[in-house]
């Protein structure tokens, strides 16, 4: 009978009010997230349904916690139980609650991060941040509880974060620029891209410090998030489509050759005219316009300015000036047009002028020297930015030696066009245009820009 | 040359294509070795090309060498006889200058050490060494800096004897191209535009540099830069002054200086001096070699740059005056022309009448000068500075025995 007393006395009271604060936290959970859950059938929130899936068993735990205090606090214990009850309580509640702070962290920066498409180091880096984060607030409560100092632990970890900020200090902007980029979807790996330096080509890849472009030369150059951030970027978007063959960019660098021969008047102008091989007729039509890029050129060549300036014959120069070196096949029909042109003069001159002593015509040969470059276009886009950054000579060698010097027929950028990349109409703008009447920059430019129309 | 200087530094000017394909052209070249041979390592064009060429070839990793042969002031003063006669001036010239030219040379080739797989010679003083090509084969390259379209035959004929046994021969304009068996390739020289000679200067220097030589900041001033030479004419060059300056207040600078291998140059500058007396416009500057930092704050201040030479290799000085957009009146001998097309990167003349014409027209547009100008300056930079003399360069020794016209790297 006194055990019965004393049971209902002692323990009676507590075990009721805990029984009746497990039964009410059983009515309350299931009316709360019954609720969320419905909501949550509403809103489709992934965020939602992992907190929700994740607090679902602590929560009745946690008000079990709270029930066993409750209980512990209307028992007959001695206020120093009661306490120390009421310590060890809260203390399990702290780590279960950061316990299931860090899991619900984990996920909802794997949810959101993932979603952004950042790289999986970025997203390791920051859900440690997190975790740390949190074990440190919970070590920093408990102390406070069980009434320990804190100061040291506090001044340790401010230490701890300075340097760690001090160590990061250039990879969090990296890592936010990072972010930036790919949440932004202002650039992603496979797009053509352009930088405000003049940098160009593909993005391989976005880490969380740096991307990775390969540029047009082949070279991978890797960049910094944070400069892409600051900088003015052209996204061409995605690869145009791609090429069956690439066009490999080759650059000509030419050697002139003296031959030793000249000629004072039209006759052995003539003569020596007919003996010269190819090179020769091929430098003295186009070194006008190879060598006079500053200047507008005229559609001449050395033979109209000799005769001009040195024998003095103007009508015979403008005839020889109006032959359009861009309608020959070929540098001999060529040669036969300038040979007929001044024997037909001659013909009709009876007293031949002579060059004055220095001003003798001299032959010189065209020596070209063709290296290949490290340029390779596999799309329009590609080859749009190799075309501005190649040197002339690899222009002159592509459209003007590519068709007479090398009888190709066209210029190499027509015949690629249309061959590798079906883009006939394209090709077909790019043969009509008569390279002899623009400077060379003029001509890259206009090639450029139907191009750029074309994409 | 700066020490610091680096090829890279030129890609502002002539750009990063152009650079590339130095670039190109040199990784071919890797494992030859060029050795260049000269009569001196101050003074004069070709040592100061050199100067500035054998550094900027060894840092895009060609192996380049320089040498310069030795010899005494008598074969100096037979070159410079040799020198003036392939000008097309009348020199005495003995047999026995001839001989003492054999001799020199004998002793060169005993001395000078040939290892390389290019001999690079430049100009007739070095001309004969070779002989030596019977004993150590390898490729040689003779590369003549001056004016030899109207040479003295006899002295031509003697070196032509020398020059036929080389691979190629390396001149700087096609007038000086000549009857031989032999290749003969066009490159004109270059200037360095990062040189002290050539590089911007702020006016404060050029302002300091004119006080320097009590020359009047506000006067137009019309300039010649050469070494006191009889074939730089510059006695031809105060009387053409002297024919403008009765219309047009102006002053004029001779400013010059010697080489170790022109004996010749202090009875010239003696000479100018005399001729130009008292008058208080005419300033003779002897100027002395490495003072680059002068030469150019006087171009740089010049109102008009005069090179009214009667013989001329391809005078650089006309090239630093194009460079520095400055307008050009100049004889059309030599190469000259290569750099100034009349009316279009300069004014050409043919006589002192002739040049105090063109002087005349600038001085009175001011306007149609600095167009010339403009246009001169992109005329250099396009084919008269130093890369591309590189470049020439490099595709001569890589292409000594490709006789093909297309020639595929």
């Amino acid at each position: 009978m006194d055990v019965i007393d004393w049971l209902r006395a002692n323990i009676a009271v507590p075990v009721l009010v805990f029984l009746g604060v497990f039964f009410v936290s059983l009515w309350l959970r299931r009316l709360i997230y019954n609720a969320l859950e419905r909501w949550l059938k509403e809103r489709n929130t992934e965020i939602g349904r992992i907190v929700v899936s994740a607090t679902r068993g602590p929560f009745l735990h946690w008000l079990l916690i709270l029930g066993a205090y409750i209980a512990i606090q209307v028992s007959v214990l001695t206020p120093r139980w009661k306490s120390d009850s009421g310590i060890i309580l809260a203390s399990i509640f702290i780590a279960y609650l950061g316990w299931i702070l860090i899991r619900l962290g984990r996920d909802l920066v794997q949810l959101y991060l993932n979603k952004a498409k950042v790289p999986q180091r970025a997203i390791t880096v920051t859900t440690n941040i997190i975790q740390v984060a949190i074990i440190v607030i919970g070590i920093l409560i408990l102390l406070e509880l069980w009434r320990a100092p804190t100061t040291p632990i506090l001044i340790a970890a401010i230490a701890v974060i300075v340097i760690a900020i001090l160590a990061l200090r250039d990879i969090f902007p990296s890592l936010v620029s990072g972010l930036q980029l790919t949440q932004q979807k202002q650039i992603k790996a496979g797009d053509c891209i352009r930088l405000e330096s003049g940098e160009e080509g593909r993005v391989e890849e976005i880490t969380w410090r740096n991307t990775q472009i390969k540029t047009l030369d082949g070279s991978i150059i890797i960049i910094p998030n944070t400069r892409l951030m600051q900088t003015t970027i052209i996204n061409y978007g995605k690869q145009p489509k791609v090429a069956k063959e690439p066009f490999q960019f080759s650059t000509r660098l030419h050697l002139k050759e003296l031959t030793g021969l000249n000629a004072r008047n039209l006759s052995q102008l003539v003569s020596r005219l007919n003996e010269v091989p190819d090179a020769v007729v091929y430098y003295h039509t186009h070194s006008f316009v190879e060598e006079y890029q500053f200047l507008t050129p005229e559609p001449t060549n050395d033979f109209a300015l000799w005769v001009q300036d040195a024998l003095g014959y103007d009508i015979l120069a403008e005839r020889l000036a109006s032959i359009d070196t861009f309608e020959f096949p070929t540098i001999g029909t060529l040669r036969q047009m300038v040979v007929g042109v001044i024997r037909d003069f001659l013909a009709q001159t009876s007293n031949e002028r002579e060059a004055p002593l220095g001003n003798e015509f001299h032959f010189i040969k065209s020596i070209s020297v063709v290296l290949p470059t490290p340029y390779v276009a596999h799309d329009l886009r590609e080859f749009v930015g190799i075309l501005r950054r190649i040197s002339i000579g690899s222009l002159f060698f592509h459209i003007f030696e590519a068709k007479l010097r090398l009888q190709r027929g066209t210029n190499d950028f027509s015949l690629w066009l249309e061959d590798c990349l079906g883009e006939q109409e394209l090709a077909e703008q790019i043969t009509r245009l008569d390279p002899y009447n623009y400077t060379m920059e003029n001509l890259r430019e206009i090639i450029i820009s139907l191009c750029e129309k074309r994409l | 040359m700066n020490p610091k200087t680096n090829v890279k530094d030129y890609e502002p000017i002539v750009g990063k294509s152009y650079i590339e394909e130095l670039r190109m052209l040199a990784s071919r070249l890797s494992g030859k070795t060029i050795l260049n041979i000269n009569s001196t390592f101050v003074g004069g064009g070709v040592a100061e090309i050199l100067s500035r060429l054998v550094p900027l070839l060894n840092q895009l990793g060609v192996d380049v060498r320089w040498q310069v042969i030795p010899g005494e002031a008598q074969f100096f003063k037979v070159t410079k006889k040799f020198h003036n006669a392939l000008h097309g001036k009348e020199e005495p010239i003995s047999n026995d200058d001839f001989s003492l030219f054999l001799e020199t040379t004998e002793k060169n080739l005993n001395q000078i050490d040939f290892s390389g797989d290019i001999l690079f010679i430049h100009d007739p003083q070095p001309v004969a060494l070779i002989a030596k090509k019977n004993d150590i084969g390898k490729e040689w390259v003779w590369r003549c800096h001056i004016d030899i379209s109207q040479p003295d035959s006899k002295v031509w004929e003697f070196l032509k004897q020398f020059v036929v046994n080389y691979d190629a021969g390396v001149f700087s304009s096609p007038n000086f191209a000549q009857e031989l068996p032999i290749r003969q390739f066009f490159a004109p020289p270059s200037i360095d535009p990062l040189s002290e000679k050539n590089k911007e200067l702020p006016p404060e220097a050029v302002e300091t540099v004119l006080a320097k030589y009590g020359l009047n900041p506000d006067k137009p001033l019309i300039l010649q830069v050469s070494r006191f030479d009889r074939l730089k004419d510059p006695l031809g060059v105060i009387k053409a002054f002297e024919l403008v300056r009765k219309n047009f207040a102006c002053q004029l600078v001779l400013a010059g200086g010697t080489a170790s291998d022109d004996p010749e140059s202090e009875e010239v500058l003696t000479e100018v001096k005399e001729r130009a007396g008292t008058n208080p416009d005419i300033h003779i500057l002897d100027i002395l070699p490495g003072s680059d930092i002068d030469i150019n704050a006087l171009q740089m201040a010049a109102t008009i740059i005069m090179q009214k030479s009667l013989r001329e290799g391809f005078a650089l000085t006309i090239t630093e005056a194009l460079w520095k957009a400055k307008p050009v009146v100049a004889s059309a001998v030599g190469g000259i022309p290569l750099q100034v097309k009349d009316k279009l990167t300069g004014l050409l003349c043919h006589s002192i009448e002739g040049a105090a014409y063109a002087l005349r027209q600038i001085l009175a547009n001011p306007d149609y000068g600095r167009w010339l100008g403009r246009n001169g300056k992109e005329h250099v930079r396009q084919h008269f500075l130093i890369t591309r003399e590189i470049r020439d360069y490099m595709l001569i020794f890589l292409t000594l025995e490709r006789k093909e016209d297309i020639i595929y790297l």
